[in-house]
C-alpha cells in the first residue's frame, strides 16, 4: 500500500531550539496514524510543516507524493488546527460557506454537504448560530466540519480532543473511524493516550524524536504493560537511560 | 489571483461587520459624531467676546469720530461694555471679565481731523485707537483686533476719506463662500476612515494570527495575495461608504459647499482605506494580542490628525517637520478631496495625490503579502 505521509529525518530548528529532531515515519493510505506525546513533543510542529505552515530545517516531508510546502497539495489535504479556527463573528453557515468557497466549492455543493456535516455532527439547529453563541463542544465538532467540507484525502487533526467531553470524544472517534472506512487517511495528535488505542498505528514522540512505533497491541505486547500511558512511560524511561 | 477566492474573503469580511452592531456604529457613528461636534463648535467665528471701551475722545457727540468708530464695531464679535477709568478696565481683563480693553486719546478727533487737513505735527499716539488685549488666547484677541481695524477702516471711507491703497478679497477663485467647516469635512473624512480601517484591520489580523484561522486558510488553496486584496476590497468598499455618509450629512447639516464630482472622492478615500490596510497587516505582525495592536494607534493616527492638513495647512508646520507631512498617505487623501469638493477638480489636476496614494497602496499591499506568505 502507498504512503500518503512520508517523512525523511526531519528537523525543525527554531533558534537553536530543536522542535523536531531526526524524524522518520510514514503514514499508510487509508490508516489512522495517531502521533502521541506530551506537550511540546513537537507534534503541532510535525503537522504544520506537512500543511506547509512551516519549513523544514532539514530532511523532506511528502504529502500525497508531493514535496512540502508546495501549494499544489492544499485542496487535496484538510487541516484542523489546535485552536477553534473560525470566525466567531459569523454564524456555522457562513464559516462553513466561507471555507468552502476557499476551496473552490461551488454554491450547491456547499450546501449538499454542509446538510450532510451538519446532520453527522448533530448540529442542524444550530445553522444560523453564530459561533460565539455555541457551546464549547458545538463548535468543535464546527471545527470538524470547516476541515471536511472540501472532502479532502488526508486529514490533519491537531489536538482534535483537548477540552472535549468524554461523550463527544468518543462520537468523535467513531466518526473518525468511519472517514477511515471511507478511505480517508488521518494523522492526529493527542496526548491523551488512552483514546489512541483507537488509531491503527501510533507513534510515541518525545523531545522531537520518534521514540517508538506500532499498533496499540503491538506497543502494549512489546513494553508488558496494559495501558498506552505506561507503554509511553516506558519507552520514555528507556530514552533516558540510554 | 482568482477573483471568486479574492470576494470570498471580502464577502467573509463584510459579514463579520455586518453581524457585529458595535463595529457598525464605530463606523459609521463615530466619525458623524466627531464631525458634527467639530462643525457645530467650530464655526471658527468667535462671536460675543465683552471689550471695555474707554473713550476719554472730547469731542461733541455729534461729530465724535471715535463714537462713529465704536457704532461701527461688529456687534455679533463683541460684547460693548464702557468704562470711563482705563485702570478700572484694564482690572477687568485681569479678572478675567473682559478680553481687551480699547482706549480713545482725548484729542481722537479733533486730532484726525487736522491730520486730515494737512497738519503733520500732530503726535501719532493721539490719532491711535489702542487695544490692550488678554493675548492669552491668540484665536480671541486676534478678531478683536480684526474687528476695531474693520470699524476704523469702514468708519474713515464713510468719513469721505479714501485710503491711498485698497485691497478687494470678496472675489475668490475657489470656494467662495467657503466657511471652517468646508475646508474642515475632507480633512475628518480622511482620518476619520484612515483611523477606523487601521482599527478594523488590526483586529482583523490579530485575530485571523491568534484564532488560528490564517492558519487554516494559509493550508488551504487561498493564496496571500488574494487574502490581502480581499481585505482591500472590503475596507476600500467600506471606507467608501463612510466618506458617503460623512459628506451627506455635512451637506444637510452643514450646507458644506461641494462643487466636484463627489464619486472622485469617494474613490480617493477608498483608496486611503486600501493604504491604512496594508500597514495595518504589517503592524498586526508585531502584536500578539489585540490590546497590543491598539496600541498603535495613536502613533498612526495622531500625525494624520496633525500634520496632514486637516487644521492648518502643512505651510504653516515647522519646515523640518513638513517632510513627516509628505510621508502621511492622509495629506495626500485631505488635499484631493479639498480640491475635489471646494475646487471642483478632476483626476486630470488631481492625479499627483492619487498617484502618491497608489504609490502607497502598492508598497504597502505588496510587503503585507511578502509578510504573510513568509515561512520560518
Amino acid at each position: 500500500m502507498k504512503d500518503d505521509v512520508c517523512i525523511r529525518d526531519l528537523e525543525k530548528d527554531f533558534g537553536g531550539f530543536k522542535a523536531v529532531n531526526k524524524l522518520s515515519l510514514r503514514v499508510k493510505h487509508g490508516e489512522i496514524y495517531g502521533l502521541l506525546g506530551p506537550n511540546g513533543a513537537g507534534k503541532t510542529t510535525v503537522i504544520k510543516i506537512l500543511c506547509g505552515l512551516l519549513r523544514p530545517s532539514s530532511g523532506e516531508a511528502y504529502v500525497l507524493d508531493t514535496k512540502v510546502p508546495d501549494p499544489r497539495t492544499a485542496s487535496r489535504i484538510g487541516y484542523m488546527p489546535q485552536e477553534l479556527a473560525m470566525y466567531r463573528g459569523l454564524t456555522v453557515h457562513e464559516n462553513l460557506a466561507f471555507y468552502g468557497e476557499v476551496f473552490g466549492l461551488s454554491k450547491q455543493q456547499i450546501d449538499t454537504r454542509e446538510q450532510a456535516l451538519l446532520k453527522l455532527i448533530d448540529l442542524q439547529d444550530s445553522r444560523d448560530t453564530l459561533v460565539d453563541q455555541l457551546s464549547g463542544g458545538m463548535q468543535h465538532r464546527t471545527s470538524l466540519a470547516c476541515a471536511l467540507l472540501h472532502e479532502p484525502q488526508l486529514l490533519f487533526l491537531d489536538e482534535p480532543t483537548v477540552g472535549v467531553d468524554p461523550d463527544l470524544r468518543a462520537s468523535f472517534w467513531q466518526y473518525f473511524e468511519e472517514l477511515r472506512d471511507s478511505g480517508i487517511t488521518i494523522l492526529i495528535t493527542t496526548h491523551y493516550m488512552d483514546e489512541a488505542r483507537h488509531c491503527d498505528r501510533i507513534g510515541f514522540m518525545r523531545e522531537g524524536r520518534l521514540i517508538a512505533e506500532g499498533s496499540p497491541q503491538e506497543l502494549l505486547e512489546l513494553t508488558h504493560t496494559d495501558s498506552l500511558e505506561d507503554a509511553f512511560l516506558s519507552y520514555s524511561r528507556t530514552g533516558e537511560s540510554a | 489571483m482568482k477573483v471568486s477566492r479574492v470576494f470570498a474573503v471580502t464577502k467573509r469580511a463584510l459579514r463579520d461587520i455586518k453581524n457585529d452592531r458595535r463595529t457598525r456604529v464605530l463606523i459609521f457613528v463615530a466619525p458623524l459624531l466627531v464631525m458634527i461636534l467639530f462643525g457645530v463648535a467650530f464655526t471658527g467665528n468667535v462671536k460675543d467676546v465683552r471689550v471695555i471701551v474707554v473713550n476719554n475722545d472730547t469731542a461733541a457727540a455729534s461729530s465724535s469720530l471715535s463714537d462713529k468708530i465704536i457704532s461701527n464695531f461688529d456687534t455679533s464679535t463683541l460684547n460693548v461694555a464702557y468704562s470711563n477709568s482705563e485702570s478700572d478696565a484694564i482690572g477687568q481683563v485681569q479678572n478675567g471679565s473682559a478680553y481687551a480693553v480699547i482706549a480713545f486719546p482725548s484729542t481722537f478727533t479733533q486730532s484726525v481731523e487736522a491730520r486730515a487737513s494737512g497738519q503733520t505735527s500732530i503726535p501719532q499716539e493721539n490719532v491711535t485707537v489702542s487695544i490692550l488685549a488678554d493675548k492669552s488666547n491668540v484665536n480671541v484677541a486676534n478678531p478683536i483686533i480684526a474687528a476695531v481695524n474693520n470699524a476704523v477702516v469702514q468708519t474713515t471711507q464713510g468719513q469721505g476719506h479714501q485710503p491711498p491703497v485698497s485691497v478687494d478679497a470678496s472675489n475668490a477663485i475657489y470656494g467662495a463662500n467657503a466657511q471652517f467647516i468646508d475646508t474642515f469635512v475632507p480633512g475628518i473624512v480622511s482620518v476619520a476612515v484612515w483611523q477606523i480601517t487601521m482599527l478594523l484591520t488590526l483586529i482583523a489580523f490579530v485575530g485571523e494570527r491568534t484564532s488560528g484561522t490564517l492558519s487554516r486558510l494559509l493550508a488551504s488553496p487561498l493564496k496571500e495575495s488574494e487574502l490581502v486584496a480581499g481585505y482591500a476590497v472590503a475596507f476600500g468598499a467600506i471606507g467608501a461608504a463612510q466618506s458617503a455618509v460623512l459628506l451627506a450629512v455635512a451637506v444637510l447639516l452643514f450646507h458644506i459647499t461641494i462643487v466636484g464630482n463627489v464619486f472622485l472622492s469617494f474613490g480617493v478615500i477608498a483608496l486611503l482605506a486600501i493604504v491604512a490596510e496594508g500597514l495595518g497587516i504589517l503592524l498586526s505582525s508585531f502584536a500578539r494580542r489585540e490590546a497590543q495592536a491598539v496600541q498603535f494607534l495613536p502613533f498612526v493616527v495622531l500625525p494624520a490628525f496633525l500634520l496632514s492638513g486637516v487644521f492648518w495647512p502643512i505651510e504653516a508646520i515647522p519646515e523640518w517637520l513638513q517632510p513627516v507631512s509628505y510621508l502621511l498617505p492622509t495629506t495626500y487623501a485631505v488635499a484631493a478631496v479639498r480640491s475635489v469638493n471646494l475646487r471642483g477638480w478632476g483626476l486630470d489636476k488631481i492625479y499627483p495625490d492619487v498617484v502618491a496614494l497608489l504609490i502607497f497602496a502598492g508598497v504597502f499591499l505588496v510587503l503585507a503579502t511578502i509578510l504573510l506568505r513568509r515561512r520560518e
